[in-house]
């Protein structure tokens, strides 16, 4: 587990400062990774299954909708990872804001993965985006 | 009531999405789950490496030892004639000197101290007698009253070694150590003599010795090593050596050392004493430089005592690495303490790296203050390299134990002129060198290994 999200999050390259490498790979990666998962999937479950089937509203059902929910996505994986950096106590440097951004964009990739596959149990949703 | 019907269908990816929400890691947490999986093999440096480094492995009985008090210890004082200026009977105006002050205060440390069960009192004439601690207490603030002739330094510590050498058991001589050879012809072999003397009852391979030297005002009668230059009278001007030697099984003077003699400053040699080995561990946010980073395993959830491992992801001539290695010397004796020693005989040794020893030094207020790791540690080493390992690599820190440079300055060849030093003093202290084997072992090993960073 922490050598998948270990290799997906160095994509970027190597934490820096490199003294705290230890705590990224140990604490920070899996953390966001697995956070950013749940999140994203939880997301989704209440665009497609929360708003547009248990509670039936039917206005909420277009691409720019489920847009809102992908930022809001985006956004909340940034937040997550600064926070659990400075939760960790690592030495300020940019690269905690660049690792915020990837994470921001892994939080779109799972939203967008999350959404093809669980957007077929949606009654009102299940067409978007596409 | 659409959507009623359908909430067991959803059950499954509510109850996955809380599964994954409280998987986070923290620092805490996860001691358990990879401390049981590996064993932190890190920690040991590899021992197949070719020229590996051999590594001592610290003591873990002797911290135990330590807690219990010694058995006993036995003070010999030696009443000598040349010892007479030291204790010169109390004058007109009630002076007295350094020696007497000390030495009487010495006496009723040893006297209340709770490091040993058994104290017990000796004068040192031709072979020792038994006193009270009221009685040589007298007898240094007082004066000697019947001076014994001169005493000879080799029997006397064969009669230590011989009826008071037990384990957990010290034995502390008070003398000024002057040794008076039968000739000039016999000067040589000075070294010699004490070595015979110390291992004539048997060798002994615990056997230890510290040497402290202090110095004195002296009024009196001054006796020269060399009978033939004459014995001075109403001497001196200058201050005169004197020594506290502590005899026996190395634990036991380690024990009595850091006890009673630690405190005040004195010149100090050790000889034989082991020591277990200091805590020490890197530090990779104190005046860190450079692309390295713990490469313990486990390493963000570790105590900041047990770092070993350097990963480098980086090292380069143009982009060097420097690391510092906090060291705990709290519980060695002063002089390896000393800044001025470690920076002469702290060293390091690696195997396909060009580190380099920057600097030792010790920890000033604000290291000591500080919330980081670094405020463990008495005693810093800075170490440089600009190559990249490139497998795992031992690299060990090792002090070695040098005669220190005062026993050279106190030593003298002709003690006819009396000053602050001892007729060959150095050569009564390489028979007492003798005795640890042909090998000095290092005070202390600190184990380190090198490694690219993965």
């Amino acid at each position: 587990m922490k050598a998948l999200f270990r290799s997906i999050y160095e994509l970027i390259g190597a934490p820096q400062p490199p003294a705290d490498t230890p705590v990224y790979r140990d604490v920070i990666f899996p953390n966001i990774g697995l956070l950013n998962i749940g999140i994203s999937l939880a997301l989704v479950v209440i665009f497609y299954y929360v708003i547009n089937r248990m509670m039936g509203v039917a206005t909420f059902n277009k691409g720019r909708h489920w847009a809102i929910f992908l930022v809001i996505n985006g956004l909340i994986a940034f937040g997550l990872a600064v926070s659990q950096a400075h939760a960790q106590q690592v030495t300020d440097h940019s690269y905690i804001y660049w690792l915020a951004t990837w994470n921001a964009i892994l939080g779109l990739f799972w939203f967008f993965i999350f959404s093809l596959i669980l957007r077929k149990g949606s009654t009102n949703a299940s067409t978007t985006p596409f | 009531m659409r959507y009623l019907s359908s909430f067991p269908r959803l059950l499954p990816a509510l109850g996955l999405s809380l599964l994954l929400l409280p998987g986070c890691y923290s620092r805490s947490d996860m001691k358990t789950e990879e401390g049981t999986a590996t064993k932190t093999p890190s920690d040991v440096p590899p021992t197949e490496v070719p020229g590996a480094v051999p590594v001592r492995t610290p003591e873990p009985t002797a911290e135990a030892a330590t807690t219990q008090p010694l058995q006993a210890v036995n003070v010999f004082l030696e009443v000598s004639g040349s010892m007479e200026g030291f204790m010169p009977k109390t004058g007109a105006g009630g002076e007295n000197t350094k020696f007497q002050q000390h030495v009487a205060q010495f006496l009723s440390e040893v006297n209340r101290t709770s490091a040993a069960r058994q104290k017990t009192f000796y004068r040192i004439k031709e072979r020792p007698y038994k006193d009270s601690y009221q009685a040589i207490s007298g007898t240094v603030r007082s004066g000697i009253q019947q001076p014994a002739k001169s005493t000879d330094i080799p029997s006397v510590l064969d009669t230590l070694m011989t009826n008071y050498y037990r384990p957990g058991t010290v034995s502390i001589l008070i003398s000024d150590f002057i040794y008076s050879p039968k000739n000039a012809g016999a000067i040589p072999y000075i070294k010699t003599d004490i070595a015979d003397a110390l291992s004539q009852s048997g060798e002994k391979s615990d056997l230890a010795v510290s040497v402290y030297g202090y110095t004195s005002d002296f009024r009196g009668t001054y006796y020269p090593a060399l009978v033939a230059s004459g014995k001075k009278t109403n001497c001196c001007d200058t201050e005169i050596p004197y020594y506290i030697w502590v005899v026996g099984p190395a634990g036991a003077v380690r024990q009595f050392d850091a006890a009673l003699l630690e405190q005040q400053p004195a010149k100090q040699a050790h000889f034989g004493v082991t020591y277990p080995q200091p805590n020490y561990s890197l530090l990779s946010k104190f005046q860190n430089k450079g692309s390295w980073y713990y490469g313990d395993a486990g390493a963000s959830k570790r105590n900041a005592e047990s770092y070993r491992v350097i990963a480098v992801s980086e090292a380069s001539p143009q982009q060097p690495i420097e690391f510092v290695v906090g060291l705990d010397l709290g519980q060695l004796p002063g002089q390896y303490q000393d800044a001025a020693y470690l920076k002469q005989n702290l060293k390091l040794q690696g195997v396909d790296t060009d580190a380099k020893l920057l600097d030792v030094f010790a920890a000033t207020d604000q290291n000591r203050a500080s919330s980081g790791p670094e405020s463990k540690f008495t005693h810093f080493a800075k170490v440089r390299l600009t190559k990249q390992p490139k497998a795992a690599r031992p690299l060990v820190l090792r002090l070695q134990d040098q005669r220190p440079a005062w026993v050279a300055q106190w030593t003298t060849k002709n003690d006819a002129t009396p000053a602050p030093k001892t007729f060959a003093l150095s050569s009564l202290l390489d028979g007492l060198e003798a005795q640890g084997g042909a090998e000095k072992k290092p005070i202390f090993e600190v184990p380190l290994t090198l490694q690219p960073a993965e």
